[in-house]
């Protein structure tokens, strides 16, 4: 198994190599190019491998994985040393399809930045700096009490109408324009984050991408190797998986987990504990059919479940950490603005003796 | 609540021409929602167990959100016309109880189409793809799958990021501090056959 790893990969770099050349040279750019690429590559492949392993499979065998394939091979030809790259990303799904223990941190963050270029692609950022600024504050506060405090923490909006939020492995955390616009406060904000934070620090992605990839090498041990090695920023490979689990969602057990400990979470941060049941009480009255909610509705267990789970959890456990007055976010993002403004005005103000501290901008709530 | 949200938004001009579809979207989420009353539960004149008990509220009493919220405790009305709080977690949704109709059966049973595309075939006439009477749409199954890595967003996205010292100032200024709290227990796993009972329920209050 070793020596065939080692030599299939020096292979895939080559293959690699030689896609890219060949691609650019051809100045390929539609998927059935793409494919007839495979399909060409594939043969040099099983050529190269000396028969010894399966025959090659002789095209990339669903539309999905072409496009995927093209879109690759277009990000490689805007990147500088995009075979490196290549060739870094095809070890990422080859590491995904082995053990967990081996995917250490640098490699859960670049395999979520994967899943986060994905994401991004079907949505773009919300044109929003004085928004995107606020989640990412928001966002990082609560990280800062997780158990993984250090993880490079990403939050973005997604300029989407829908209601949803999404978490990446390494700690991409999206949520939607929809969704901050339906919260009705920052502390139903702050309880979705920590349950999407909760998905990064419990690696909830990370192992059903690897449980998915285990379970799909079996059939597809050889494609996997050459599909991915085309020279493109981003794995066909990782990308039709990261498809497949964002389109399915996880576990139900995951979810009920995310939703415990995310709501514990949000309340050691300083938030009413109840924010992200009162998200899910409003969820429970969403038409299952709304096109607005769809994808996040079927990718989770019903929101009824949800809160009996948590109910059981919580019972009146946390009712202390709770009262707090609500803040909507546009309030928030006016206090903020306000004190920032303050503190510049007196950074230029004369001070006696000492700087402006933190502790000079807080204002009273 | 939400309702006005969605009217001041539509007042802001965002996507005046779809303004009555977001209206009709908005009422989805209504806070003014009809739920009933799943244990014994005293209608109470302020948030909180120590307020002052206005009337008693058997189990099946519907009433009706209003959409205040303090903590756990929302603000209802009930038939006969009194206002007063109650503990969210002494409500459930009306079709959720046993005996009141087909409970969350609808919902668990999409649950089980792991496709997306399938599930809205459930309720649309023709067995159609999901089609929407709103005629937008959120970020779907179909989006993913046609999505062409965007690498170049992911840097911008990554050029957001506030670092914990800027995590910290914003908590400062905004009267956040941590504290400590237990991580919750681990309750027994849901019967997923029965999602929307509540009676295997045994919670504290």
């Amino acid at each position: 198994m070793t020596a065939h790893t080692l030599s299939s990969s020096k292979c895939r770099t080559l293959l690699g190599r030689l896609g890219l050349a060949a691609l650019l040279v051809g100045g390929l750019h539609t998927a059935a190019h793409a494919q007839d690429a495979a399909r060409a590559l594939g043969m040099l492949q099983s050529l190269m491998n000396g028969g010894a392993a399966k025959p090659a499979p002789a095209a990339p065998s669903t539309p999905n994985s072409a496009a995927g394939l093209a879109s690759a091979l277009l990000g490689g030809t805007l990147a500088p040393g995009a075979a490196p790259q290549a060739s870094r990303n095809a070890d990422l799904f080859q590491l995904l399809s082995q053990s967990m223990d081996q995917i250490d941190e640098p490699r859960e963050i670049q395999i979520g930045q994967q899943l986060a270029a994905m994401l991004l692609g079907s949505k773009p950022l919300l044109r929003d700096m004085a928004l995107q600024r606020y989640i990412n504050q928001l966002g990082r506060w609560i990280s800062l009490q997780s158990p993984r405090p250090n993880l490079p923490w990403t939050f973005a909006i997604l300029d989407d109408p829908g209601f949803n939020a999404f978490a990446a492995p390494g700690g991409y955390v999206f949520v939607t324009k929809g969704l901050m616009d339906r919260v009705s406060d920052e502390g139903e904000l702050a309880g979705i984050l920590a349950h999407e934070i909760t998905h990064v620090t419990a690696k909830h992605h990370l192992i059903a991408l690897n449980k998915a990839a285990r379970a799909g090498l079996l059939t597809q041990a050889i494609s996997a190797q050459f599909k991915n090695d085309l020279g493109g920023m981003v794995s066909g490979q990782l990308l039709a998986l990261g498809r497949n689990i964002y389109t399915k969602g996880l576990d139900q057990d995951d979810e009920l987990d995310a939703d415990r400990t995310g709501v514990a979470l949000a309340a050691r941060a300083g938030f009413d504990p109840y924010g992200l049941v009162a998200v899910l009480q409003q969820l429970r009255t969403a038409a299952p059919d709304d096109a607005l909610f769809a994808l996040s509705l079927s990718t989770h267990p019903p929101a009824q479940l949800r809160l009996n789970q948590l109910e059981l959890a919580m019972g009146n456990r946390l009712d202390a950490y709770s009262g707090q007055a609500a803040v909507t976010v546009a309030q928030r993002i006016d206090k903020l603005a306000a004190a920032e403004r303050a503190a510049t005005a007196q950074a230029v103000a004369p001070v006696t003796g000492t700087r402006p501290v933190q502790g000079a901008v807080k204002k009273k709530n | 609540m939400i309702l006005s949200k969605f009217k001041q938004r539509i007042g802001l001009g965002v996507a005046i021409g779809l303004g009555s579809l977001l209206m009709a979207s908005g009422s989805a989420l209504a806070q003014t929602e009809v739920v009933v009353i799943k244990r014994p539960a005293e209608l109470r004149d302020a948030p909180g167990d120590a307020a002052r008990a206005l009337t008693a509220l058997p189990v099946q009493t519907p009433v009706t959100r209003l959409g205040d919220r303090q903590g756990p405790w929302i603000k209802v009305r009930t038939a006969d016309g009194a206002q007063g709080w109650i503990h969210m977690f002494d409500v459930t949704s009306a079709s959720a109880l046993p005996g009141a109709g087909t409970g969350n059966a609808g919902t668990s049973a999409l649950r089980s189409i792991s496709s997306f595309f399938n599930k809205g075939s459930t309720h649309a006439q023709g067995g159609t793809v999901a089609t929407s009477t709103l005629g937008i749409r959120g970020l779907g199954a179909e989006n993913l799958a046609s999505a062409q890595p965007n690498v170049a967003a992911v840097a911008q996205a990554d050029a957001l990021r506030q670092d914990a010292a800027q995590a910290r100032q914003f908590a400062s200024a905004s009267a956040l501090a941590s504290r400590s709290v237990e991580p919750l227990p681990v309750p027994a796993a849901p019967n997923t056959s029965n999602t929307g009972a509540a009676a295997p329920l045994t919670p504290d209050r």
